[in-house]
């Protein structure tokens, strides 16, 4: 490194990093106040006990930001680093903040701001906004290393909240620039309640929550911001500006539980009453259905009854029709044998009526008699039968069965029939 | 024979006055006795012949009935 050699602006860059490991804070009385056309502010300050001084430069921007008023006479604490301002070579601390020093400069300093944002309204009760109900999106601005953290997480409900943390410095002057950074960051980003928490300390420590930009940005975030710091009688000016303030992480809890909670006891007592009226229905409705269902016994019953009645009726007819059928058909046997018998018996007697014919026929009939040997006798063509018909000498005419005999009367003896 | 010599009723009722016309007979009468007869022998031919058919007929309806009705009857 010794045989190198650096141009002007690079041997400063080198030194200038280097000084940035005499970071320090320093006290002293402001002296010469110089502000430049950009903004800067080019000031000395001086040790009090044996005058040594010290030439110092804030930037514009953090000027603004620290809120106060650099004044010859006035006692600050800056932080910083010794810097080689290149323009003109001179050796410079680099305030990064500043703050004023010792207690009393504080608290008037606090009470002038307090005094003015409290005229401009940014306390205003009726300013304040409620914390929604049933917030899930929760953004958290505090120092993760600290007991605070851990304090919220424990306390907060199970009531899905979706949250998250953005780290910040809560310490100091230093930790303003962190906590703008983080406000801003939030901003963008899609919460529902903003929390800015811290453990307490002393009045000094806290000096970073009274910051006028911070106090501004509090008063007109886009939601509502829950300010939970712990202080003792003078509240931090954040705390003042914010939505709701509480004094500890746990407290802070409350507020975004307590709607989930009053939900929940909500919840349990409609349970309750509705699990309530429930059984009350639900014994209503039993009682109706055992009214009702006695009610469609007794009418089952009844159709019961009357289907048995008809039922019954119905096989009484079927067995009287399967009678009749049954009494047809034996009628229709009967007939059937009458008309058999009947005609037999018709038969029969044709039978023997033309037996009978055929015997009277058989018996009249002339040619047996003649075949017999029995003859007619005939005088004059007239038939003879008796002695007083003919006299002696009569020709008669006897027809035997194959011809007829002429035979003269020679005799008439008469029969004596009382013999 | 005349045409309603098939006629069994008709047939009975000859039959029925030729043997009136026997038992009423007072004198014999060979010549109308013997046409007479002749008419009843050929008339009881026919009936009975005649009457014979009426049975068969009868016999088949009857055959033709027991069997409907077993039909009928039958599971």
């Amino acid at each position: 490194m010794e045989d190198e050699v650096f141009t002007i602006s690079e041997y400063i860059d080198l030194v200038n990093k280097g000084l940035e490991e005499f970071s320090v804070k320093i006290i002293g009385e402001v002296g010469k106040v110089d502000v430049g056309p950009s903004g800067h502010v080019y000031f000395s300050l001086r040790d009090e006990k044996d005058q040594s001084v010290i030439n110092c430069i804030i930037w514009a921007g953090r000027y603004k930001m620290y809120g106060m008023k650099l004044e010859e006479g006035v006692k600050i604490i800056a932080y910083g680093c010794p810097s080689i301002y290149k323009a003109s070579g001179k050796l410079s601390f680099l305030a990064e903040t500043i703050q004023p020093a010792g207690e009393g400069e504080l608290k008037k300093k606090y009470e002038e701001l307090k005094v003015r944002l409290e005229r401009e309204g940014i306390f205003a009760e009726s300013e304040k906004r409620p914390i929604p109900n049933y917030v899930q999106r929760v953004g958290v601005i505090t120092s993760k290393q600290g007991a605070v953290w851990s304090d919220f997480l424990s306390n907060v409900g199970k009531h899905g909240f979706k949250i998250k943390l953005i780290d910040s410095r809560v310490e100091g002057a230093e930790a303003i620039l962190d906590l703008l950074s983080a406000i801003k960051m939030f901003k963008k980003q899609d919460i529902e309640v903003l929390v800015i928490m811290r453990g307490g300390g002393s009045f000094e420590s806290l000096q970073a929550f009274n910051n006028e930009l911070l106090v501004r940005e509090v008063a007109g975030f886009p939601v509502p911001v829950i300010a939970a710091i712990g202080h003792d009688k003078d509240a931090p000016l954040i705390s003042l500006a914010a939505d709701r303030e509480v004094s500890t992480p746990s407290i802070a809890t409350v507020a975004l539980n307590e709607s989930w909670d009053r939900a929940a006891l909500l919840i349990e007592k409609q349970e309750r009453k509705i699990m309530s009226e429930y059984g009350q229905n639900l014994e209503d409705t039993i009682n109706i259905i055992n009214a009702s269902a006695e009610v469609v016994k007794e009418y089952s019953d009844s159709v019961m009854h009357a289907y048995e009645t008809i039922r019954h009726g119905l096989i009484v007819s079927m067995q009287n029709f399967k009678n009749q059928l049954i009494n047809i058909g034996k009628n229709i046997s009967i007939s059937r044998q009458s008309i058999f018998s009947g005609f037999r018996n018709l038969a029969l007697k044709t039978g023997q009526q033309l037996n009978n014919s055929e015997a009277v026929v058989f018996s009249n009939n002339p040619e047996r008699h003649l075949k017999l040997g029995y003859s007619i006798a005939k005088l004059n063509d007239k038939i003879v039968k008796d002695i007083d018909n003919v006299s002696i000498g009569d020709v008669l005419n006897l027809i035997v069965s194959d011809g007829e005999i002429i035979s003269e009367v020679k005799n008439i003896n008469k029969i004596n029939q009382n013999k | 024979m005349p045409d309603d010599t098939k006629n069994l009723n008709t047939n009975l009722k000859r039959l029925s006055e030729i043997t009136k016309w026997f038992d009423n007979q007072e004198e014999v009468d060979v010549e109308e006795g013997l046409k007479k007869v002749k008419e009843a022998v050929g008339l009881i031919k026919i009936s009975k012949s005649r009457l014979k058919e009426i049975e068969n007929e009868f016999e088949e309806i009857k055959k033709e009935i027991e069997l409907d009705n077993d039909k009928q009857t039958s599971p």
